[in-house]
């Protein structure tokens, strides 16, 4: 029922916008950049149309039985429910391996275009030594220059740019040996637990924050709300308890349903 | 004063991190102050408590100890095991050293400062010598079983005492080896807890060790024999500071209740020459942990997980009765966290990792005096902006017209674009430039951005759209190296003054990009800047309340600076204590100041009397059924208002709307890790 959209069409012209502004966009990703509210996420679009695709076939349905349902149509639809929601994981699946088979070949790409040609390569390798140390600094130049041409900006940027780097390029990598690293961090977690638990942690006799501010507010003449209204740590267990007894009793339910 | 609509805004909600240690040096009267986030400031008592410079902080830079050598240096070490010394002038960090002793709890300077000693997370106690440029390592001590948390010298330098878990040792710092071994009991009021973490411990020069651990004991040691003299039990939960002067008469510890508490040594009797440790004084400032405290010749000051600085001055010590002597409570920091931009409407907020971009709410209500309007519109939450890697922000600014912002950590400075096209606006980062900016500021048109790098150079960047190209830059005054902190420029882009923490205001000329001046340097350091429109005054204001105003193109102080001046100010205005940080005008109005501190907002009107010591200054606004006359004739040129408390920004947004943006301290305690637990009567 649940047809894939021809995305081969559209896949091609997304990897070529990839290559080009392949770093900005990944630099912007690194970046942690969150918008306010997140329910505007990119990429929960295509699926959602997917969706409404699929919900329009299922209003045409409903058109037929609109009001009664009967136990059978209840579960030609969760059998339907239940297929569809299989239907979009393994649709899912195929999307993720087209993705990473994308990024593959784009990074191949990138590599590919980070060597010099042929030709240069060989010249190189029958070149002496001392032209061997030369050539580093060329390739990098040459990368500079291809970056500057990337870059779409005024000869103005261009210049800015070639500032930039002499200022920023001072110091900008450490080597580290990430054993070590490891090794040290265990150990910051260590202490940071040991003075966690020595100061907050069992028998240190500690009051909630919401208690301490309701001593004052009790002996007040006048008496205020309290500063934290809702507790969301209340009855969690039973909170739990209850999903779990839910989802056992809707996986009992379809059992029994299929048989 | 007229009348205005303020937005009221209590969405920024700021929390500042708990103090960890604070550092007195009492040479230069300064303190250190270091905060759980790694964050290290550096208050100058002298100048009326002025928080002068800070370093950033780091995630991973959680520091232990703090502790002041050979004079002016500063060192911090923490649980990443790494020893830092701070460079005070350029306001970065000179160098960090591993210690490969795993996380360090302690630190101490050796009496006669030369020298350094560690306690690190497996037992070791490492002594450092510090050499002019770097420290090197010199040797170990005995290797303990357990955790050293605190440590102390003997006033001679020949002896350290090492707090451990459950003991603490004396060593001999000739040989390196341990002498005593004094085990502490686990008994709390009759229970016996699992362990005893020796807190704090400290070396008096007749050979007496105090320690206070976390069963709530003060306990005196003799060490010569490794024998308990006496215990004092002060608190019903963790004691866990301790700091003694230098004449060894009195010491303070800090307990997780909140309380500090003051010992002296008094005679027993009234006319005999024994004398004997007295616990004297009790303080409750905080409602929090005080992880830490210090003892300078007048004060006791102590810090904590609530946030609070407090300055506690001791009546005996001190001499005139002035405003000196009152208590003094830092929570906020001297610098500014908020910019708006006008045009749009918006706040920009600094968090110690990430940015908040609103847009203010608005209405269409109208009302009388003293309504308050409903909304139409509420405040957006436009943008979250996260920063990449451990460092925190150290400044941040949005541009006038909203389509930019800037801000710096200490490795890189950051520039972004924002396009309001759609509901939510685009960010576009612009390449980096710069390695890192202590103070960044937008030219009123938005065309020019100003960025003070920490090398006491002057970047001048143009913005075009969607570019940028670099301008400028001034180079700091041969043979200084100090950053400048603050920033202004005028509205109609001419004129940029820089000042940094010492020396005067500088006064560039943008056009033809040279100094045009320097303002004389002033005793205190400079709080706020602002150029006035049009007039193109500089108005500074330091940190002991003086305003100056000067005119740049007379190069000269104003007519009406030189009358404040020669008649001084009101004396309730020069008791204030917190420092003016923001500093702005009315477009239409020349003769108004508007600046605000922590706890007031002032409008200067120049054209009016200045108030002598005799009139009121906090005058409540004048009824309006009194006659002309009379209002005239109490009429003074500072109109005040205690309102909006605690003010952390206000700004004129047009020439009828006003933002203030408070932080009351309730939501802060709402945010604070839990307290102890106490009991009290009646509730």
């Amino acid at each position: 029922m649940v047809q894939l959209r021809p995305r081969a069409s559209r896949a091609p012209a997304s990897a070529s916008a990839m290559v080009d502004e392949g770093q900005p966009a990944s630099e912007e990703a690194e970046h942690g950049l969150l918008l306010g509210q997140p329910s505007s996420g990119a990429a929960a679009e295509p699926l959602e149309e997917d969706g409404d695709g699929d919900d329009e076939g299922d209003d045409e349905w409903d058109d037929e039985a609109p009001e009664e349902l009967t136990f059978a149509s209840a579960q030609a639809e969760a059998r339907e429910e239940e297929r569809r929601v299989r239907e979009t994981a393994r649709r899912d699946k195929t999307l993720l391996k087209e993705k990473r088979k994308r990024r593959e070949e784009l990074f191949i790409e990138q590599k590919k275009r980070k060597l010099l040609p042929d030709t240069v390569l060989e010249k190189l390798t029958a070149a002496s030594q001392t032209d061997i140390k030369k050539s580093p600094g060329k390739l990098k130049e040459d990368n500079l220059q291809k970056k500057n041409e990337e870059c779409e900006k005024g000869s103005e940027s261009k210049k800015a740019k070639e500032k930039v780097q002499s200022i920023g390029q001072n110091k900008s990598y450490v080597a580290l040996r990430l054993k070590d690293q490891d090794l040290r961090d265990s150990r910051q977690q260590a202490a940071k637990a040991f003075i966690q638990n020595s100061l907050y942690g069992p028998g240190t006799n500690r009051t909630t924050v919401n208690k301490f501010l309701s001593l004052n507010n009790k002996r007040l003449p006048v008496k205020k709300a309290a500063v934290q209204f809702l507790n969301n740590g209340w009855g969690n267990q039973k909170k739990q308890n209850a999903k779990r007894f839910k989802r056992r009793w809707m996986v009992r339910k379809m059992k029994t349903s299929k048989k | 004063m007229g009348e205005f609509k303020v937005h009221r805004v209590r969405f920024f909600n700021y929390v500042p991190s708990g103090i960890r240690c604070v550092a007195y040096n009492n040479q230069s009267n300064r303190l250190a102050v270091s905060r759980t986030d790694g964050t290290v400031e550096i208050y100058n008592l002298s100048a009326n408590y002025f928080q002068e410079k800070f370093f950033p902080g780091h995630e991973s830079r959680a520091t232990e100890a703090l502790c002041w050598a050979k004079g002016q240096r500063l060192f911090s070490a923490g649980l990443n095991g790494e020893i830092i010394e701070y460079d005070l002038q350029a306001l970065n960090i000179k160098y960090s050293m591993d210690a490969f002793g795993g996380p360090i709890w302690s630190m101490a300077a050796s009496p006669s400062g030369s020298q350094l000693l560690i306690g690190c997370e497996d037992g070791s106690v490492k002594l450092f010598q510090i050499n002019p440029d770097k420290i090197q390592f010199e040797r170990n001590f005995d290797r303990q079983k357990s955790r050293i948390l605190s440590l102390s010298w003997h006033p001679s330098g020949t002896h350290i005492a090492a707090g451990s878990i459950d003991y603490i040792s004396v060593f001999d710092v000739n040989s390196g080896s341990t002498i005593h071994k004094m085990l502490v009991d686990r008994q709390y009021m009759g229970v016996s807890k699992r362990k005893c973490i020796i807190w704090g411990v400290a070396f008096l020069s007749d050979g007496t060790v105090i320690s206070v651990d976390s069963a709530g004991k003060v306990q005196f040691w003799d060490s010569a024999t490794g024998t308990l003299v006496k215990t004092h039990l002060v608190a019903n939960a963790d004691v866990q500071s301790i700091a003694v002067s230098d004449q060894e008469d009195s010491f303070v510890v800090g307990t997780a209740e909140g309380t500090v508490f003051h010992f002296q040594l008094v005679s027993v009797t009234s006319n005999s020459s024994e004398k004997q440790w007295v616990r004297t004084k009790p303080f409750q400032h905080h409602t929090h942990d005080v992880r830490t405290v210090a003892h300078s010749p007048t004060a006791l000051i102590s810090g904590g997980t609530d946030t609070h600085l407090v300055i506690r001055p001791l009546m005996e010590k001190v001499e005139v009765k002035n405003y000196d002597a009152a208590l003094r409570k830092i929570t906020f920091p001297h610098r500014r966290l908020i910019s708006c931009s006008k045009k749009r409407q918006l706040l920009l907020f600094q968090f110690s990792h990430h940015l908040d971009l609103w847009r203010l709410g608005s209405t269409v209500a109208t009302g009388k005096h003293g309504d308050t309007l409903p909304l139409s519109k509420d405040a957006d939450h436009l943008l979250h902006l996260k920063t990449k890697g451990p460092e925190n922000i150290i400044c941040s600014c949005v541009s006038p017209c909203g389509s930019w912002i800037a801000y710096s950590t200490a490795s890189r400075f950051f520039l972004c674009r924002l396009n309001y096209d759609r509901v939510h606006p685009k960010v576009s980062k612009m390449p980096a430039f710069l390695r890192s900016a202590v103070q960044i500021l937008f030219s009123e048109d938005s065309t020019k951005l100003f960025v003070a790098s920490n090398q006491g150079s002057l970047h001048i960047i143009r913005l075009l759209e969607g570019s940028f190209k670099h301008l400028h830059t001034f180079q700091a005054q041969s043979g200084t190296v100090e950053s400048m902190c603050l920033l202004a420029v005028s509205p109609d882009g001419n004129w940029l003054a820089a000042s940094g923490t010492s020396a005067g205001v500088h006064v560039y000329n943008v056009k033809r990009l040279k100094l045009h001046c320097t303002v004389p340097a002033y005793n205190f350091p400079v709080t706020a800047l602002a150029i006035a429109p049009k007039t193109n005054n500089l108005v500074i204001a330091h940190s002991d309340q003086q305003i100056f105003e000067y005119s740049i193109p007379d190069k000269q102080y104003t007519e009406w600076s030189r009358t404040i001046q020669k008649q001084g100010f009101h004396y309730l205005w020069l008791q204030r204590d917190t420092p003016i940080t923001h500093i702005s005008f009315h477009p239409k109005r020349p003769m108004h100041i508007l600046l605000h501190d922590a706890y007031m907002f002032c409008i200067i009107d120049k054209s009016l009397p200045l108030p002598n010591d005799k009139t009121l200054l906090y005058n409540p606004l004048p009824p309006t059924n009194e006659s002309d006359v009379i209002r005239r004739r109490t009429a003074h040129a500072f109109k005040i208002s205690k309102r909006y408390k605690p003010l952390l920004f206000m700004d004129l947004l047009d020439e009828r709307t006003l933002v203030a943006v408070e932080r009351p301290l309730d939501d802060i305690i709402a945010q604070l890790p839990p307290p102890i637990k106490k009991k009290k009567f009646g509730t």
